[in-house]
């Protein structure tokens, strides 16, 4: 089933391109700290000298070798927006599906509740929580993220699953005595499987850019290294206005060419998976 | 009869989606003259896409492949192929001719009051105007067609389906226009309120503030009240042409007879040869039947059907495209 | 028809209010119970902070612990210590800083809340009138060139997070170019006044920060509108107007109203992302707003501070909210004359 799905993509170049580019940095976060074993905590030589062959992309301050940082860092980062997108996804499915199909007060009481967590500016109460959290690992932080960026999904589903129920081969499903969750199987899940797996990609890039804004706050992983910690220390040394490029640079175009491609994936499927798109 | 306000000469209209061509209107040649004429088929007998064709309102996909429009407006005879979308934005549609849409529904722009809508279409077709007396032309054309002027104060979504509906007629209607192209007009209301905006077209007609009117529906009752000739489509095709009267007493093609027979209606003739229909679906436009394309559905077929295909031949005063009638 | 037992207008904005009313209630409490809530008092870590820098004089370490105590209630039961902070914290009594005792938390706040509302509100107004023209344009010529490129430009600009151009910006136009200065709200050492030559020193700091929102928030408007157009585009008053001859000019001009409607309400939503954002432009730009009040209160773990800035902030944002809310009720008939939100 799946290759009938996604062989169409793989015909598009936008995607086959971004799905490289993509792919490319989840290699360099999973074999780079294996291929380039630096520790990229200790002291390595030099402070603050810029790229060599020594130091492909130079040092920082503590003499830390930054493109063992930056291996580590894809890793760490890439780690937390996934486990964001896993938490933000499972909250907003469960919600947003026991809305639509239990409807009634159920549905008015989980959409308020979806609502006011969308009102509340989910980044400011980020912060707060962390300010009390004093020792916060990837997954901490990645929690935060998660339990906050769902709603918006949760209202979206609801919303799908819905304009589905009301079809009419669902409605013949019922007739001929599906069970609710044969329903869900055979009817539902297929209906909204392409949307969730785009969310799912777009909550990683959420988990990606909200790590690095809340690190840049000091309000990062306590331990480890991120890419959002490596630009708190540039910042926090002022490597901008001292003109240590190496120091930001690279960081910033992995998260840039990151949440990018994983965009472009995401439009190109909906381009794909959307006729009412494809005509224009 | 009358003097003719369009001429369709073997024109032709595809929707091209992904390399395929959806013949939808493919070969269709039609006089419009001074009168109602209701154009009939079910749902993707190209019927809607006809009424592109008569605009020369073309957009992707769909396409214009070939044929002549002639619109016959006092004294001048405009071919309509060969004027491009803008200036027919600004000097036909609207003035000569305009149209109800599908979805009246939803046709007037939410977002602002009728009257400041209608003051919009007409700054779009004259320098100057004097909104004063544009009012009040509205106001009237409004009562004419039985609502109240005072809605033109109002936004669409504060009046009811019946009245919108009629409000949408009133609007297309401003400028007299010489031809009027009605599309599902009714298909969203209910019954009762089918019949008052079904009136109210009629009375267009009859207090020549339009000369022609082209009512398109599957209804092929809504046709009988409203029509004085009945074109019948049937996969981007016209297959029968006459007078409504003669169609509904002596349908010649057996696709008119089908159509006739699968609707319930007042006359004893019908009622007591029962209700058929027509079975099977309309055909695959992408790649339509060989020879006569309603063969496959026909009660009636002969061998020649499937081989060759039968020309819209005059029979008395009538049109009819089938085999049948062809003298061999 | 016309005569409504209340005014739709009236109803909607009441209901809006409400319901921001109960948000902010519902924050207020997050921000109350988290300090309960999580382990490890972190009064007694504030406290031993201070004994281990051993600055402090042990009297005046007294007067800080008094002053903490009485502030967050220790002690009293809970739903007293709930409905003192709720009735202090909507009299504005936010407590006394630790970092800058015996300051009140407010008296460091409101000097900080103008340079972050100069910053923000232009820049995001900004974005969002550039942003929406762009999408506008390229959704009507969807498909075109123009659309393309300015989709796929949108589409990456975009994903640039604000503190990363920042860097950027400060980086290349700064440091390596030194057309505009890379930090601060004006030149350290002069006195903030209204003289002509100061207002042009703080317009001069002022752009880096506020470029950096603007470019990135501009993307993510363009692409919303574009999408929003295209659909636009497809509905029955735009092929109804085109074929009554209404000029393609005053088409576009309703295809464009119809779609900013929802970017109204857009903007609303978006104003909580935009502030936090803000605070992190703020800090990198060492920018002498709430943002980096907040770095400051955050790095000498001032929670009286702290609390006091998202007590304030957020009440910041949903009145804005509500006043967007307002302005959406007054452009919208729908909701002026009742026809409910869609």
């Amino acid at each position: 089933m799946f290759g009938t799905i996604f062989k169409p993509l793989f015909r598009n170049k936008k995607f086959i391109v971004a799905f490289s580019v993509f792919i490319l940095i989840v290699l360099m976060g999973i074999l780079g700290p294996i291929l380039y074993p630096k520790d990229p905590t200790s002291f390595a030589g030099k402070m603050e000298s810029p790229p060599s062959k020594e130091f492909p992309l130079g040092t920082d301050t503590y003499g830390g070798d930054l493109l063992a940082k930056l291996l580590n860092g894809i890793r760490t980062s890439l780690y937390i927006g996934f486990l964001t997108a896993v938490i933000s996804m499972v909250i907003g499915l469960l919600i947003g599906s026991i809305s639509a199909v239990k409807g009634g007060v159920v549905d008015d009481i989980l959409m308020s509740f979806t609502n006011i967590v969308l009102t509340i500016p989910n980044i400011l109460l980020a912060i707060l929580v962390a300010t009390y959290l004093k020792v916060r690992s990837a997954e901490v932080v990645a929690i935060l993220l998660g339990v906050l960026g769902w709603p918006w999904f949760a209202r979206a589903i609801r919303a799908q699953l819905l304009s589905l129920i009301n079809r009419e081969y669902v409605y013949l499903s019922r007739l001929a005595g599906y069970t609710d969750l044969q329903l869900a199987f055979e009817d539902l899940i297929p209906g909204i499987a392409t949307y969730a797996l785009m969310a799912f990609i777009l909550f990683i890039n959420g988990g990606i850019l909200g790590e690095a804004g809340l690190s840049l706050i000091g309000l990062g992983p306590t331990k480890g290294v991120s890419l959002g910690i490596i630009l708190q220390w540039a910042v926090l040394m002022e490597a901008v206005r001292r003109g240590l490029w190496w120091w930001f640079i690279p960081p910033g175009l992995i998260i840039v060419a990151l949440t990018s491609s994983l965009l472009i994936v995401t439009t190109t499927m909906d381009e794909i998976f959307n006729p009412r798109l494809r005509e224009r | 009869m009358g003097e003719t306000i369009l001429e369709l000469r073997d024109t032709k209209a595809y929707y091209i989606i992904e390399k395929n061509f959806v013949r939808a209107v493919d070969g269709v040649s039609l006089e419009i003259k001074d009168e109602i004429i209701g154009i009939v088929g079910e749902s993707g007998s190209g019927k809607s896409t006809l009424s592109n064709v008569m605009l020369m309102s073309i957009k992707r996909p769909l396409t214009f492949m070939g044929g002549s429009v002639k619109l016959y407006t006092n004294g001048n005879e405009l071919e309509l192929t060969n004027i491009n979308r803008e200036e027919l934005q600004k000097k036909i549609w609207g003035r000569e001719t305009s149209i109800i849409p599908q979805s009246a529904m939803n046709a007037l722009m939410p977002t602002k009051r009728i009257r400041s809508y209608i003051l919009d279409v007409m700054k779009s077709h004259f320098e100057e105007i004097d909104e004063k007396e544009i009012i009040e032309k509205a106001i009237n054309r409004f009562e004419e067609i039985g609502i109240s002027g005072e809605f033109i104060n109002r936004y669409p979504f504060e009046l009811s389906g019946g009245m919108k509906q009629r409000a949408v007629i009133a609007v297309a209607t401003l400028l007299n226009p010489r031809l009027l192209i009605a599309d599902e007009p009714t298909s969203a209301l209910d019954v009762a309120t089918q019949k008052m905006v079904l009136k109210t077209i009629k009375e267009l007609k009859d207090k020549k503030i339009v000369k022609s009117i082209v009512f398109i529906t599957h209804d092929i009752a809504t046709v009988r009240q409203i029509a004085d000739k009945m074109v019948v489509m049937y996969a981007g095709k016209i297959i029968e042409e006459g007078t409504t009267d003669e169609m509904v007493s002596e349908p010649l093609h057996p696709y008119t007879k089908g159509l006739l027979f699968s609707v319930v209606t007042p006359e004893p003739e019908v009622k007591r040869r029962g209700i058929t229909y027509i079975p099977g679906t309309p055909p695959d436009l992408i790649n339509p039947p060989p020879g006569c394309r309603f063969h496959p559905r026909c009660p009636e077929r002969m061998e020649i059907c499937d081989k060759e295909e039968p020309l819209l031949k005059n029979i008395n005063q009538r049109r009819v495209a089938c085999f049948l009638y062809e003298k061999r | 028809m016309r005569d409504h037992t209340l005014n739709p207008f009236i109803k909607y904005l009441g209901r809006r209010f409400f319901f921001l009313l109960l948000t902010y209630f519902i924050a207020l409490t997050i921000v109350f119970i988290l300090p309960r809530a999580i382990p490890g008092n972190p009064l007694a870590s504030i406290l031993s902070r201070i004994f281990q820098t051993g600055q402090a004089n042990p009297e005046l370490l007294r007067s800080v612990e008094r002053t903490l105590m009485e502030e967050f209630g220790l002690g009293k039961p809970w739903f007293v210590q709930y409905v003192e902070f709720i009735t202090k914290a909507l009299r504005g009594d936010l407590g006394t800083s630790i970092s800058s005792y015996p300051k009140k938390t407010l008296e460091l706040i409101i000097p900080v809340i103008p340079w972050t509302l100069i910053l923000l509100i232009p820049s995001i107004l900004i974005a969002w009138i550039i942003g929406n023209t762009l999408g506008a344009f390229a959704g009507y010529r969807r498909g075109s060139l123009v659309d393309r490129i300015a989709l796929n430009t949108s589409l990456i600009i975009g994903q640039i997070p604000y503190y990363w151009l920042g860097m950027l910006l400060i980086f290349f136009l700064s440091v390596k170019l030194k057309i505009f200065p890379g930090q601060g709200g004006y030149t350290q050492g002069t006195i903030p006044n209204l003289s002509f030559s100061f207002l042009l020193d703080v317009l001069s700091h002022y752009i880096l920060p506020s470029l950096s929102i603007i470019i990135s928030a501009l993307g993510g408007w363009a692409i919303g509108t574009r999408m929003l157009v295209v659909n636009e585009l497809d509905s029955d008053y735009v092929s109804f107007s085109e074929h009554l001859g209404v000029k393609s000019k005053t088409i576009f001009g309703y295809v464009f109203r119809n779609s900013l409607l929802p970017q109204v309400t857009g903007l609303a939503l978006s104003l909580g992302g935009a502030l936090g954002g803000a605070l992190i432009t703020e800090i990198i730009f060492n920018y002498p707003g709430t943002g980096y009040l907040l770095f400051r209160a955050l790095s000498t773990l001032d929670y009286p501070l702290i609390q006091g800035i998202f007590v304030i902030l957020i009440a910041s944002i949903y009145l804005a909210n509500f006043f967007v809310d307002f302005i959406y009720a007054i452009i919208d008939p729908r909701i002026r004359l009742g026809q409910g939100e869609s």
